[in-house]
């Protein structure tokens, strides 16, 4: 009755919806196409051509339109989140398996790391840029002050991946481990750890994406030019006229993204898969 | 014997959580503490010493820029806390609940999250050409003969912040209050219509209260970001928005850390009071 008329009105405002959250990309798309170096970065396309795309990779002849800055800043930003991806992926399954044990204090324990990823980038870039500069006098870096805010930041959400997972853990397996003599170790790495791998992956992609695209910290607890990360590197144009290079280029790292997240699709397959050949195999036996 | 060995190591030695402590008391906590301590140094042009004073605290209030940017960033962070909900909770109402299968609703919010793994800053340049004088809604409007002019309120003011905000935040209300709507018992629903409550009813007694929880949790998301923004009203405002996050950017700019500071503390506070609010609403444990 009413969900006859409410159900397909909602699902218009939907697609009105999705439309809204695409609208823009549909723009960013179209307008990389521009022609170049003259064509601005607005509408009407004056020709279509490939002019941008090429010259993020050097393909054109120089212009007066500088080429992005972007190579050494996204070798700086691939690597920077893959420390902290290390870092905060093994700090997260570290902490959420201490959380399997209630211990005094464990509630403020849970605030104190769930915060990390709700005080806003500009106060713990600030903050520690401060400390770099006034308390230890250190010149602030990509890889040591910046990565340091960069894990406060995407721990918390592997803390709660891992936590989420290892709530549904069945423990007994464990037990059976142990009272078979077989070592905490040597059983977190052989029955737990292949147990909660998706999980892992969910997290590592989190904190690998999150730093990757993060901005407001890079910006205070990075140093200067030579210590540039991508989104640095993106946010030093918006300062200055932007061009159709943008566009391209962020048409391009969206694809580089479903790149990623096409190899976390995969990996999260075959681990799926391996877990139910696994369990059939135990059926068998 | 072996009864007990099991039960010392069940769930693993409680040393684990250490590392992680100590990294969030120092990259976290250490730093904001220092932001306070920092608000009351002693500023001078080009240094800055450790001298306590009230000097920059009594600076801010006392321009009308400072405590200006203090109640934009309120103002935005309620219109845009409004508009995401307003735009959200019909997308969540049916992916939560009104879509039946399973795979169509993952689908939808795969589809709803996948532009986010473009980067943030060129999320926010996306709307320049969406909005602008030529851009492409004026360029729509004008030829549907809508509009004669251009309409240049666009980009460039307060409305093309608040639009870019809501365009980028409104999924984080869209996930958390699906989610919650997808955990309601269709029963309870099955059972008011059989005793004759009418759709609207039934949403204010039933599914709305239900799915609290989740507006909470989304709010939370949309404020923190929100409160701490500076590079969308930086850059879809034309440097005319000003929020405490570009009071500080532009502060630690020019090397007035202890005006920084002062700011980052008050934000802090703002942020505190928000954050405090919604958890007394939500006990954001219970709920995972």
């Amino acid at each position: 009755m009413e969900s006859r008329v409410l159900k397909p009105m909602l699902a218009v405002y939907v697609v009105a919806f999705i439309l809204f959250l695409y609208g823009p990309f549909f723009v960013l798309g179209i307008l990389s196409f521009q022609q170049g170096p003259d064509g601005g970065p607005q509408f009407p396309i004056t020709e279509w051509s490939t002019y941008w795309y090429r010259q993020i990779f050097g393909l054109t002849p120089p212009s007066r339109i500088a080429p992005l800055p972007v190579g050494e800043a996204l070798i700086r930003s691939l690597i920077l989140a893959f420390m902290t991806m290390v870092t905060s992926t093994v700090l997260g399954v570290m902490s959420a398996q201490a959380f399997r044990r209630k211990f005094r204090g464990s509630g403020v324990v849970f605030y104190l790391i769930v915060l990390g990823m709700m005080v806003p980038g500009v106060l713990t870039g600030l903050g520690t840029s401060l400390l770099a500069n006034n308390v230890f006098d250190i010149t602030r870096h990509w890889y040591t002050t910046a990565f340091a805010t960069h894990v406060a930041y995407t721990f918390p959400f592997a803390f709660l991946v891992m936590l989420a997972i290892l709530n549904r853990f069945d423990g007994s397996v464990e037990e059976a481990a142990w009272s078979l003599g077989v070592s905490p170790w040597k059983t977190f790495r052989k029955v737990t750890f292949p147990l909660i791998f998706p999980g892992v992956l969910s997290a590592m992609l989190f904190a690998f994406t999150l730093s990757f695209d993060e901005f407001p910290r890079s910006l205070f607890a990075a140093g200067g030019t030579e210590d540039q990360t991508l989104p640095l590197a993106i946010y030093g144009t918006f300062s200055v006229e932007i061009h159709p290079n943008i566009f391209a280029f962020g048409v391009l790292t969206t694809l580089f993204s479903f790149a990623l997240l096409s190899v976390y699709g995969i990996l999260m397959g075959l681990s799926v898969r391996r877990a139910r050949k696994l369990a059939m195999q135990e059926e068998i036996a | 014997m072996s009864d007990v060995s099991v039960e010392a190591k069940r769930e693993g030695p409680s040393w684990l959580i250490l590392p992680g402590i100590i990294w969030m008391a120092l990259f976290m906590v250490v730093p904001i503490a220092m932001i306070c301590y920092v608000s009351f140094w002693t500023q001078t042009t080009f240094n800055i010493s450790s001298t306590p004073t009230l000097a920059s605290w009594k600076q801010f209030f006392a321009s009308d820029t400072y405590t200006g940017a203090l109640w934009t960033t309120v103002r935005i962070w309620l219109i845009v806390l409004a508009t995401t909900f307003i735009i959200g909770y019909p997308t969540a109402l049916f992916v939560g609940l009104f879509v039946k299968s399973k795979t169509l609703s993952t689908v939808l919010l795969v589809v709803c999250v996948i532009p986010f793994w473009t980067s943030f800053l060129i999320r926010v340049l996306a709307w320049r050409p969406m909005l602008g004088k030529e851009g492409a809604i004026n360029i729509i409007l004008l030829k549907l003969h809508i509009i004669t002019h251009p309409i240049e309120v666009l980009l460039f003011t307060e409305l093309s912040v608040i639009i870019g905000m809501s365009q980028i935040y409104c999924v984080f209300m869209v996930g958390p209050i699906a989610f919650m709507l997808g955990r309601i018992d269709r029963n309870i629903i099955e059972a008011a219509r059989d005793l004759g409550a009418g759709f609207g009813r039934i949403f204010w007694k039933i599914i709305f209260p239900l799915s609290l929880p989740g507006v909470v949790v989304g709010a939370i998301f949309v404020s923190v970001m929100v409160l701490g923004e500076f590079a969308t009203s930086g850059a879809l405002s034309g440097r005319k928005v000003n929020l405490l996050g570009n009071i500080i950017v532009t502060q630690v700019g020019s090397l007035k850390w202890a005006m920084a500071s002062v700011t980052g503390v008050i934000l802090t506070v703002v942020m505190g009071m928000v954050i405090a609010a919604f958890l007394r609403i939500v006990d954001l444990k219970q709920e995972l």
